[in-house]
């Protein structure tokens, strides 16, 4: 999955990776969209920064996205 | 979607529920209860002060002492006290900030686009005013919560446009290109200023660089009367806006405008001193500081890990070239420059270095342009400006000879199939080794962070990609007083990722030395105004479209370092800031459309774009065919985005601002009395026709239409009395 700047994602479930934090637990299920993927290598590992509909921008690792259209 | 109520949105529905009920018998509980309503509703409305908190607690405890006993007086105090001890920060937050994050208390919706902003701009009080020409006023706000308005306004990565409604109509407000306009005429015209400083407390702060993360946290703690201290290791503020962005992209002189409005502010900068180097921790804990901020960034960088790669002067990576040449350096990395990496980072590389002359510059990229990670509007202009790209290609090893580079010798690759993370890995094919004819390389393949001159700070957590660990909501680390941001916490991230950061630094620095406990959840953005709406009649906010953002020529770009992107005419500008549809007064809840369609059955309003998931059609113009202004729409509406007026003998409707229908206004023929439009009037008189009889062809008012049934029921005259 690579993500691109103004996909729709969702935040489809928590995530394991050490950056989830507590909070973020109110944002499963939340739909966003893309605005800053890895724009250096397209790198798996990378946070991505994902703007929330009405619950701001953050930065999420990618397991816990899923991508809603292209 | 996850959704939880207001908590003052909750206690105001509640109480009201409580006072209907009529279970508070005491006229004087009722009475308290009232008023206490009162101020609740006025916290929900955004109309509450700070006192309105003090009052509501005095009068808790005074109806406990009045009523304590009371069965009714216990539920009372619980709903309104309880909900106030469980969730005080709420009610603080809405007066502070005047905006509901969940968008509970209708008046307090936040825009998409405020709420989208790492640094929270008020985005549609700045857009209005640039469109009402109140430039300097524009920035103002911007830099109340961010500091470099023309900064930003030229290379922010703006998830703001991302989330505008308006793209869900056709394309998303200028917002960037608007701010950079505001920007550049403020401070042409000596409109830009700093705020009002607060006066000077005992603490002293310690931040340790110079970008935009520590440069925002400076600007916050010194306005709020700190005194604070900035040790750089480069000869002047900006980091990686000075040193990691092209001039093409950000020309130094904004950079030094906006960094020297800071140290107008009396900030200490300390710059050619390198932590670890220059100074060290231990050195400046002894100056007795309160509090340091870390933001040092990511300038360091990956290696290709390719033989020949560390043997030759021509092999660099591309944060030291676009430093140097950021520095003054102007030679010529070489006559053909081979490029490796397909970000961003790559493209600048590539970009400055067919500025300095170089003949023939090729992005060696292993896949294709389709998953190529640097932005398309960046990949487009490489193109333009004629770099080269060489798709599907590993850079294997680099040749030369007499410590002179002579060729990278690669080899192409294939996608195979997706693996577990969804991407399709560049397999090499066997035998398709080649030369490329080259004499310089610069990599471009990831940044990272330089950990020295932070290690002696052992308690200092660290993650697995090398970051600071820190709690997200308030920036602190797990050393005590120490706190961090922007890229050395995020990995290289965005600028207004890194003053949002800052900016949060410095509010969780304040509390920290105040003693006041730190928020648990990311800060609220605050609504700074609450503007009145630019008027724009339908047809003209459909026909406006985004201006194009005129180019510097190909020809001049390819050889100089002028700014690329010219700027928006004033003309353009002002018009772009028509097209904003006010998403801080409309928060799109559809009670509008609802009600025209289901209850009026009119269906008037077209209003597709309301909608997150799944946007339809939208047009403005469709309601001056259908609406016959009756004002359902506008009395139900719970913010007063949708207003219906009576100017002279039109009736206006408007959605916050953009006039979607108006028309003639007829009066009764006999008193004289507004009776509303004639389409209005058609609409109520066809609804009621076969119940209510109709005075001739006149148009009356009720009370003259009473008056006239009556008198008809006068002149009839009574039957016959038989005999």
């Amino acid at each position: 999955m690579i993500l691109r700047r103004g996909q729709k994602v969702e935040i489809y479930k928590k995530s394991k990776d050490e950056s989830w934090e507590d909070y973020m637990d109110n944002f499963v299920g939340l739909h966003g969209v893309v605005t800053d993927p890895d724009t250096t290598k397209n790198d798996p590992d990378a946070l991505i920064e994902v703007s929330l509909h009405g619950k701001g921008t953050h930065r999420f690792p990618q397991d816990c996205l899923r991508v809603l259209e292209e | 979607m996850t959704h939880s109520t207001c908590k003052v949105f909750e206690t105001v529905n509640n109480l009201t529920y409580l006072i209907d009920s009529g279970r508070l018998i005491r006229p004087r509980l009722q009475q308290r209860a009232k008023d206490l309503l009162k101020l609740l509703k006025d916290i929900s409305l955004g109309t509450g002060g700070p006192a309105h908190l003090s009052v509501i607690f005095k009068s808790l405890a005074e109806i406990q002492i009045e009523h304590g006993s009371d069965e009714t007086c216990m539920a009372f105090i619980q709903i309104v006290g309880g909900a106030l001890d469980a969730h005080k920060e709420v009610f603080v937050s809405h007066i502070e900030t005047h905006n509901c994050p969940t968008g509970d208390c209708a008046k307090l919706a936040p825009a998409p686009c405020q709420t989208s902003c790492p640094a929270g701009i008020d985005v549609p009080g700045y857009i209005t005013l640039i469109g009402q020409g109140r430039d300097a006023e524009a920035i103002e706000l911007i830099r109340k919560d961010n500091p470099f308005p023309w900064v930003c306004g030229l290379v922010c990565t703006h998830p703001c446009e991302f989330m505008c409604v308006r793209a869900r109509i056709d394309t998303p407000i200028a917002i960037r290109d608007l701010k950079a306009f505001a920007a550049e005429r403020a401070m042409s015209e000596g409109g830009y200023k700093n705020l009002d400083k607060d006066p000077d407390n005992e603490n002293k702060v310690c931040i340790i660089g110079a970008g935009p993360a520590g440069l925002t946290a400076a600007y916050y703690l010194v306005l709020n009367g700190y005194k604070v201290t900035v040790i750089e290791a480069l000869p002047y503020g900006g980091g990686m806006l000075m040193v990691g962005i092209p001039r093409y992209r950000l020309p130094r002189e904004v950079i030094d405008r906006e960094v020297a409005m800071i140290e107008e502010l009396g900030v200490d900068f300390r710059y050619n001193t390198r932590l670890g180097v220059d100074v060290t921790l231990e050195q400046l804990k002894k100056e007795e500081f309160d509090a340091f901020f870390i933001a040092i960034g990511a300038h360091s960088f990956f290696k290709m890990g390719i033989p020949g790669e560390e043997d030759f002067p021509q092999v660099i990576d591309a944060i030291t070239f676009l430093r140097r040449i950021a520095m003054g350096d102007r030679h010529m990395p070489g006559k053909r420059a081979a490029i490796i990496g397909g970000g961003n980072v790559a493209i600048d590389a590539a970009r400055t270095a067919l500025r300095l002359g170089s003949e023939e510059v090729t992005i060696v990229y292993r896949r294709t342009r389709v998953e190529m990670p640097a932005s398309e509007e960046e990949i487009y202009q490489a193109e333009e400006e004629g770099i080269n790209f060489s798709f599907l290609t590993i850079p294997i090893e680099v040749h030369g000879s007499d410590g002179m580079v002579n060729g990278l010798r690669c080899t192409r690759t294939e996608l195979g199939p997706e693996d577990e993370s969804g991407r399709r890995r560049p397999i090499p094919v066997k035998g398709s080794d080649y030369m490329m004819d080259i004499d310089t390389v610069i990599s471009a393949i990831g940044q990272e962070i330089d950990p020295i001159g932070l290690i002696p700070l052992d308690d200092l957590q660290w993650s697995r990609r090398k970051t600071i660990v820190v709690h997200g909501p308030n920036m602190e680390t797990t050393s005590p007083g120490v706190f961090a941001g922007g890229d050395v916490v995020l990995g290289p991230a965005t600028v207004v990722e890194a003053i949002g950061a800052g900016k949060k630094a410095a509010d969780a620095i304040d509390r920290y030395c105040r003693g006041i406990p730190q928020p648990t959840l990311p800060p609220v953005p605050v609504r700074r105004q609450r503007l009145d709406c630019q008027e724009v009649p339908a047809p003209t906010k459909m026909a406006l479209h985004r201006p194009e953002m005129p180019l510097l020529g190909t020809e001049r770009r390819r050889i100089t370092f002028q700014q690329v992107e010219l700027g928006y005419t004033e003309n353009m500008a002002r018009e772009e800031a028509r097209r904003c549809l006010r998403c801080d007064i409309c928060i799109r809840c559809g009670t509008c459309v609802e009600i025209c369609r289901d209850k009026m059955k009119i269906n008037a309003l077209q209003l597709g774009y309301f909608d997150f998931d799944h946007p339809v059609e939208t047009d403005f113009r469709v309601t001056a065919e259908k609406c016959i202004l009756c004002g359902a729409c506008a009395t139900n509406c719970p913010t007063g985005a949708m207003k219906m007026e009576d100017r002279g003998d039109e009736r206006v409707l408007m959605l916050s601002g953009t006039i979607l229908n108006r028309l003639k206004l007829e009066y009764c023929q006999l008193c004289g009395a507004v009776l509303g439009p004639a389409r209005y009037h058609d609409y109520i008189t066809k609804r009621i026709d076969d119940i209510s009889q109709r005075i001739g062809d006149k148009r009356l008012c009720v009370e003259c239409a009473r008056k006239a049934l009556a008198q008809q029921h006068a002149e009839i005259a009574p039957p016959a009395v038989r005999e």
